[in-house]
């Protein structure tokens, strides 16, 4: 952390010599066209560091995301819908917000955070230590756990942990899946996300990867995008959860908001219509 | 389905290109205020210039465009640019930067006989940079700044970094739903920029060659 700290301080006042530098080339320095790019809501700081009354004062609430049924996916008109983005809208109104969904470089979710490129990232994010160490998470929502993926006709000779060691792996890079190999020694091959790593199995390019149960159980087997994959072993149990900015009061309003919900039925009625409410943890 | 990834990666195209355009813009211009300061005579500020170019060429490109989205937010708690923004200011700074350098070596390689012909006719300094100077650097400058040209296209892919949705990220937003061919076919609309641009630059060249 203190290292990258450093290395920021020192890469900014590169940019602010520069800055210095093209301000006398006029016109430069500062570009501002009219763009149909997403654009972050950068309004101006709000008093006194309570996140609430940031989100609320810009009136958005801007969720960091990756395209990840059955969490987050979009419906045939572009729409974001899935469990985590119904869920991400009801807690926006709660707010009295409007949401915005923006889909993120997954390795930069901390920083995005950080910076206020987002409010909050809400993705079927595993709570990992380097999560909760960098961010403020909530209390968690939902169970996952790590599985092994496979071609169907070889699942058999691979049903216990103690079989897998002589498979090539794909994994998410950084992901929960590659802390669970690493832990148990085998190699692999670091993929950007995991609908990369089930490719890469699909293909034939690796024998195996290593997933999160609930995207397995909606992307593999038949009917599926994946129907000669199957998963076999489960290597852990983890819980998901919403991250925050580090000291943020907007937690607390998850995690209240969350308990209402699920007194109301709002949360088990939600999973049931994206299939994932045997995973759901009801407060 | 060739038809829906088509008009996907179009849409990724047209920010990748506006990128491009943008960046030209600006960054031309400023490229040669910068490659002055390189030449000035004034040596604090000839080494401030070229201090700055070397940071700048010196450091990654896509290490650039993370500092100046991420890092006013990081460091300061200020308000952070629209992505697109950050990025086209990542660009247009490190492309002027070797297009100065380009410039540089453009208007040095003028024969010195041409500045005394010049001043033989009693012309002023601006005058003989602009009248007798810069279509010889024009001329001079064309193939190197080809080569910049290509580059520039294919190193917009870098924004996707920043979710700037470029169209190597349209393409790559396919692999999720299990089709990985979309992500390879970004590279016929990448030949089809690039051929088009050397094309031009080929007509330029020709148009050029009335004079040595």
């Amino acid at each position: 952390m203190k290292k990258r700290l450093l290395a920021l301080a020192l890469a900014l006042g590169l940019t602010v010599s520069l800055a210095a530098c093209s301000g006398g080339a006029g016109t430069a320095s500062t570009p501002a066209p009219e763009t149909a790019a997403p654009e972050t809501a950068a309004p101006e700081t709000a008093a006194a560091g309570s996140d609430v009354a940031y989100v609320q004062d810009k009136g958005t609430l801007v969720v960091g995301m990756t395209d990840f049924a059955p969490m987050d996916y979009k419906d045939e008109s572009g729409a974001w819908i899935g469990f985590d983005a119904d869920m991400a809208k009801a807690f926006a109104a709660d707010l009295g917000v409007e949401v915005e969904f923006l889909e993120i470089n997954w390795d930069n979710k901390l920083m995005e955070l950080e910076a206020k490129g987002i409010d909050c990232v809400w993705n079927g994010m595993t709570l990992t230590d380097e999560v909760k160490s960098g961010a403020s998470t909530s209390e968690p929502y939902c169970n996952n756990g790590q599985v092994v993926v496979l071609p169907a006709d070889k699942a058999e000779d691979y049903q216990s942990v103690e079989s897998l060691s002589g498979l090539n792996f794909a994994v998410e890079n950084g992901s929960a899946g590659a802390e669970q190999l690493d832990a148990l020694g085998l190699s692999y091959v670091a993929k950007q996300t995991q609908a990369d790593a089930l490719l890469e199995v699909a293909s034939g390019a690796s024998d195996a990867c290593v997933i999160d149960l609930l995207m397995a159980g909606a992307m593999i087997g038949e009917g599926t995008s994946y129907p000669e994959l199957t998963y076999t072993v489960q290597l852990n149990s983890e819980e998901y959860g919403v991250a925050f900015r580090k000291g943020s009061d907007l937690t607390d309003a998850f995690n209240a908001f969350w308990k209402e919900a699920c007194d109301a039925g709002t949360v088990l009625e939600t999973a049931t219509a994206y299939g994932v409410q045997e995973s759901i943890i009801e407060k | 389905m060739l038809t829906t990834v088509t008009l996907t990666l179009l849409e990724g195209l047209v920010t990748t290109l506006e990128l491009f355009v943008l960046t030209l813009v600006f960054a031309l211009p400023l490229g040669l205020i910068i490659s002055f300061g390189s030449m000035s005579r004034f040596a604090p500020l000839r080494g401030f210039v070229k201090t700055v170019v070397w940071i700048i060429r010196g450091t990654p490109l896509m290490l650039q465009i993370l500092v100046i989205f991420y890092g006013p937010g990081l460091l300061f708690g200020l308000p952070l640019l629209p992505r697109f923004t950050a990025a086209l200011a990542s660009f247009v700074i490190n492309y002027a930067c070797y297009f100065s350098e380009i410039y540089r070596g453009g208007i040095q390689a003028v024969p010195r006989g041409q500045y005394e012909a010049g001043q033989v006719l009693g012309m002023t300094r601006s005058q003989i940079f602009f009248k007798i100077t810069l279509l010889q650097v024009v001329k001079r400058i064309v193939p190197p700044m080809s080569n910049e040209f290509i580059t520039l296209v294919k190193d917009t892919a870098l924004v996707r970094i920043i979710s700037v949705y470029e169209i190597i990220w349209m393409g790559e937003s396919f692999i999720k739903k299990g089709m990985i061919w979309p992500l390879f076919y970004t590279a016929v609309f990448y030949l089809a920029v690039n051929g088009i641009l050397t094309l031009l630059f080929g007509w330029v060249e020709k148009k050029l060659d009335y004079f040595k």
